[in-house]
């Protein structure tokens, strides 16, 4: 397990009180309600020092560590004016 | 801060008299039916102890009750309104009839404009305020509009899952130009993406199995939540920038009741901490709709969370999606009774 994705599991463990696996799918497990993903917004931003916007808010990106591993790397790598403008306007 | 700079422009809006009519009868929440044990359990969990409610009273009576105290508080005759503005019911009681037209005929508005407002649930509050300034702002000779609404639930069940549990009363607010609670600045958003995150199917079956559906259940509590955190962040800064203001300078921060989980996200979205009048209404009301945020404002006077003079922000959020903000000087208690 890469670094990014140990940090993600050990959040996810701990706020949701049981051990998460890199593949586990908390959102289809029925664990996740509205105050869990405010937490996990939160500390993806923080501990990644990025800014999840409103563009960025798709479910797939967030339902699995492994997941928000590559959400956190796309962010990561990606331009400060982002990724948006790829399909032109 | 000068009056100058809290304008920044827009017409203004103040209430002269706000009243509320709440049904007598209390409900517990052990006795709002569910489904099954799951929402049991949820419902057990929202903070809601008791709500308000009396099946023999429909929306334009409790919207009449409580814009007949409205009135009385200030002396003003039906007839002297310049605008009757009715918040839409959830559900009208007959089709292509008129529940604004019936309330001004009940009250004896005749010299009312009168009509109807809504399509964003709990925030419809807002177009109707956007109404009554633009009203006021438009015709110098028009001193006077009642906006009213009666909240009572859609659906059969008064459960609506995850959300909340709805309750019945009716609110007035009397607005003019000038009185000392004055609405200085209104922000409101939408997003049709989520036209029909919750809707009722009415068409195939009988009332009594009229039900209020959450269609994508995790679009509600990831996507929507995540947009209603940073689409009310950023109104919030604007609001404040825009008035020539900071956090500090507002006294408090008010929300619609729908759950002690949603008051929590607010405050913790936002960075805030809601007026305790909020979780006390929510405890002994429910939700009462596009109510909600003016019921909590008065209550904070009442318990003197605000004093008068103070500014406070009232959130109102609703799922079809609409976000509102409503910069508000508070005035005294006598005025707000």
């Amino acid at each position: 397990m890469n670094d990014i994705t140990s940090q993600i599991t050990g959040f996810l463990s701990m706020a949701l009180r049981r051990q998460v696996e890199p593949d586990d799918d908390y959102f289809a497990q029925g664990l996740a309600d509205s105050l869990f993903a405010l937490e996990l917004v939160t500390f993806v931003e923080s501990r990644f020092a990025l800014t999840v916007e409103v563009e960025d808010l798709d479910l797939d990106s967030f339902r699995t560590a492994n997941r928000v591993t590559e959400f956190v790397r796309r962010k990561i790598a990606a331009p400060e004016w982002g990724e948006a403008h790829a399909e032109g306007s | 801060m000068s009056q100058q700079a809290l304008r920044h422009g827009a017409a203004p809006v103040a209430i002269r008299s706000a009243a509320w009519y709440l049904p007598e009868h209390t409900l517990p929440i052990t006795d709002v039916r569910t489904l099954d044990e799951t929402e049991r359990a949820t419902r057990d969990a929202l903070g809601i102890d008791t709500v308000r409610a009396d099946d023999r009273l429909s929306s334009v009576t409790l919207a009449e009750r409580a814009a007949r105290r409205a009135l009385e508080q200030t002396g003003l005759d039906a007839r002297d309104l310049g605008a009757l503005v009715m918040v839409e019911s959830r559900v009208q009681e007959t089709f292509l009839s008129s529940e604004a037209t019936r309330l001004q005929h009940r009250l004896g508005a005749d010299n009312a404009t009168t009509f109807s407002v809504g399509g964003l649930g709990c925030v419809s509050i807002t177009p109707a305020l956007l109404t009554a300034r633009g009203l006021l702002a438009a015709d110098p000779a028009l001193d006077h509009v009642l906006v009213v609404h009666g909240s009572k639930p859609a659906a059969a069940l008064r459960y609506r899952h995850p959300v909340t549990v709805n309750g019945d009363g009716g609110q007035a607010l009397l607005l003019s130009r000038g009185g000392r609670t004055r609405v200085l600045d209104i922000a409101q958003l939408t997003n049709g993406r989520y036209w029909d995150l919750f809707h009722i199917d009415y068409r195939d079956r009988p009332t009594a199995m009229w039900r209020e559906q959450c269609t994508e259940p995790r679009t509600y509590s990831f996507r929507l939540a995540m947009e209603t955190r940073n689409r009310l962040s950023a109104m919030l800064s604007d609001l404040l920038r825009r008035n020539g203001i900071g956090r500090g300078d507002v006294a408090g921060f008010v929300s619609q009741n729908l759950s002690a989980g949603s008051f929590t996200f607010l405050e913790d979205s936002l960075d805030i901490e809601l007026l305790p009048a909020c979780r006390e209404n929510l405890r002994q009301y429910g939700h009462l709709g596009p109510n909600d945020v003016f019921l909590n404002l008065r209550t904070a006077l009442d318990r003197k969370e605000l004093a008068p003079g103070d500014l406070a922000v009232l959130i109102n959020v609703s799922p079809v999606a609409a976000w509102s903000l409503l910069l508000v000087e508070t005035g005294s208690q006598e005025d707000t009774a």
